[in-house]
């Protein structure tokens, strides 16, 4: 007995005294977050390396005479001569629902001061998307709560839509309401008992924002419930762009674990605009060749395969994809923008004008759209709000046409006035998302005329009354509506029945 | 100014090529590069020499194994380490000593890149970084 354990110890301590080969490198110059190093002969495309004092780095260039790095977190202790490691190893990040409720950094680090992160399990930042076979067709919705969106720009699990608009549009608003609206319907479908609900996690990755933004956003969360089913990664404007550059990875890499265990979750990158700003300039301190705009020529796959990592996997879960870009006076054929919109399944594109006149959200339905269609929507929708987006169209092309003329025919007269109202109806307040019941009978109610004798003016006061009423009186209809999801005729006579009362008890 | 810097490389290069004989620097190859720049003097003969300095003494680098020890190392070890070195990199490689108190025990032995950590202090910075 004791021969065996004699020999056991005798391996350990020959392992445990075995020397330990690593690939070293000096640093020949450093700045920008940027590090051009000599040596690292076996450095790999990708491969995390290990800087004196803890700091580590990505290989990006790989030269014959140098190897160039991003410098993840503080480089101020750095200098010239220092020694390098090679690591083997590709960056990961920590994953897993430890992470919820918590703010992290782009290395996955807690920033919150609550303490340090539990996670069992660490996923590589880099990763290749799931392939063709591996994938289903996108059929389930996910709600906004935004009833604009979700009546008429439908968004599906595993969809990629992008949300695109001039700064100060409500792009960050809309994207912060689907996360409200996500811990809003976990809560109820966990609450109900619902063997089959699936919950959808969120992910918010911050990048290049300013911290106050990232505290109110997150100030945000924490008072509508929705911390607790998100994790927020914050590479602000003062990290440097190395972080800037990996956070959306990192958060793509949060999001795949729940993913890959069977689970749905939402990712908002928030701006891919900045994101790419961050790159061209690691790109021209690494001196590649700039393009377009001085953006270097991978710029596209940049974002293709950070965006093709958003999927909804055959036999498990899905990732759902909402990436926000910025654009100048309103102009989408800037090159980032193109780009993005040519990957994405969609686009909510937000108008300052519209913004401005004060129909929040300030979504444009002439430019928005959604290439899953109706595939990602509930019957129910599609029976109460079906029409709504040709009927906005027709409003607006003879609204324009209105403005020459006084002489309307009735017909035109009643588009023009029902355009108007359901304009208004689509006003909605930040950080207030509806349920999708309550989406559908407010939309019946306007669909069956119940809110044409009330003044355009009066409509968003009108609206408001009736979620009260429905909310407050008529639960046990919502709930009949969100578990059947879609109207039979039972279903249409209730509604009909709740808004005459609700008609009958409403003075405007 | 990129273009020259290429340019310069690209002739460090190639003299570079011309100096090694069966993986081996050659001290007399080397001799008569530096005399053929001194006569010829090409474009740009700093940058030249500056790139061809740093090939050189990579190429030298991988042909020696800098051996830091923090205790007395017997000539034998040396020899030995040598000898397993020139097997692994399949070329001759020579082992010099170099007391290096601060790794407390052990040894680090150094060739081109590849650094070969087996000393104590080695083990602490990575117990330190698990941890």
């Amino acid at each position: 007995m004791s021969t065996v354990l004699d020999q056991i110890e005798q391996q350990i301590a020959k392992l445990s005294t075995k020397a330990v080969k690593k690939n070293t490198g000096n640093i020949r110059t450093i700045a920008d977050g940027v590090a051009k190093i000599d040596g690292l002969s076996d450095v790999m495309y990708n491969e995390m390396v290990a800087f004196p004092g803890g700091a580590i780095g990505i290989a990006l260039n790989l030269e014959e005479t140098e190897v160039g790095c991003v410098i993840l977190g503080d480089v101020s202790k750095l200098k010239e001569g220092d020694e390098v490691t090679t690591t083997g190893k590709l960056l990961s990040v920590p994953v897993g629902k430890a992470l919820l409720g918590r703010v992290v950094d782009a290395l996955g680090n807690a920033v919150d001061g609550k303490g340090p992160i539990d996670a069992k399990e660490t996923y590589p930042v880099e990763r290749i998307a799931p392939g063709i076979m591996a994938r289903k067709s996108v059929n389930q919705p996910l709600f906004t709560g935004i009833m604009a969106i979700d009546s008429m720009i439908p968004i599906g699990r595993g969809q990629r839509e992008l949300i695109i608009g001039d700064r100060g549009t409500g792009k960050t608003t809309i994207a912060i309401d689907t996360i409200i609206n996500q811990a809003k319907i976990n809560k109820v479908g966990l609450a109900s008992g619902d063997a089959k609900f699936r919950p959808v996690y969120s992910i918010y990755v911050a990048i290049g924002q300013k911290s106050s933004n990232i505290v109110r956003t997150v100030a945000a969360l924490e008072a509508a419930g929705a911390l607790e089913y998100t994790i927020i990664v914050a590479a602000t404007a003062a990290d440097n762009p190395a972080n800037q550059y990996i956070a959306p990875y990192s958060g793509a890499a949060m999001g795949e674990w729940f993913m890959e265990n069977g689970m749905d979750a939402l990712i908002v990158y928030d701006d891919l605009s900045k994101h790419a700003v961050a790159y061209r300039q690691i790109s021209l301190i690494l001196k590649r060749p700039s393009g377009r705009e001085a953006y270097p020529g991978d710029v596209f796959y940049l974002h293709s395969r950070l965006l093709e990592r958003a999927a909804r996997l055959d036999g498990k879960g899905s990732l759902t994809a909402l990436p926000i870009i910025e654009t100048l006076a309103g102009d989408v054929s800037a090159y980032i923008p193109t780009n993005v919109i040519s990957i994405t399944d969609g686009q909510i594109f937000l108008e300052t004008d519209l913004f401005n006149q004060g129909i929040r959200p300030a979504v444009s339905v002439g430019l928005s759209v959604s290439r899953v269609g109706s595939s990602a929507q509930i019957k129910a929708t599609k029976q109460v709000g079906g029409k709504l987006k040709g009927e906005l169209a027709q409003f607006r092309e003879l609204a324009a046409f209105a403005q020459f003329g006084s002489d309307l025919d009735a017909k035109t007269k009643a588009q023009l006035e029902r355009g108007a109202r359901i304009v208004e109806l689509f006003k909605q307040p930040a950080f207030s998302p509806a349920a999708i019941e309550l989406q559908v009978s407010i939309l019946f109610a306007m669909q069956k005329g119940f809110f044409d004798p009330i003044d355009a003016k009066k409509v968003v006061a009108a609206a408001a009354n009736m979620k009260n009423f429905f909310t407050t009186r008529k639960d046990a209809l919502l709930t009949e509506i969100r578990n059947k999801a879609a109207l039979d005729k039972d279903l249409e006579a209730k509604l009909q029945a709740a808004c005459d009362e609700w008609k009958s008890g409403y003075t405007a | 100014m990129a273009a020259a810097a290429k340019q310069a490389q690209q002739l460090a290069r190639q003299l570079f090529k011309l100096s090694v004989v069966d993986n081996v620097v050659s001290t007399d190859r080397v001799a008569g590069v530096l005399a053929y720049v001194e006569k010829h003097a090409p474009a740009n003969a700093v940058l030249v020499l500056k790139a061809y300095h740093r090939l050189i003494a990579v190429e030298l680098a991988k042909s020696e194994a800098r051996v830091e020890h923090a205790g007395a190392v017997a000539p034998a070890a040396l020899a030995a380490i040598a000898a397993a070195m020139t097997k692994k990199y399949r070329r001759p490689i020579t082992a010099t000593a170099r007391a290096h108190p601060a790794l407390l025990a052990g040894l680090r032995v150094r060739v081109g890149d590849d650094v070969y950590e087996s000393s104590v202090s080695g083990q602490l910075a990575a117990l330190s970084l698990s941890v």
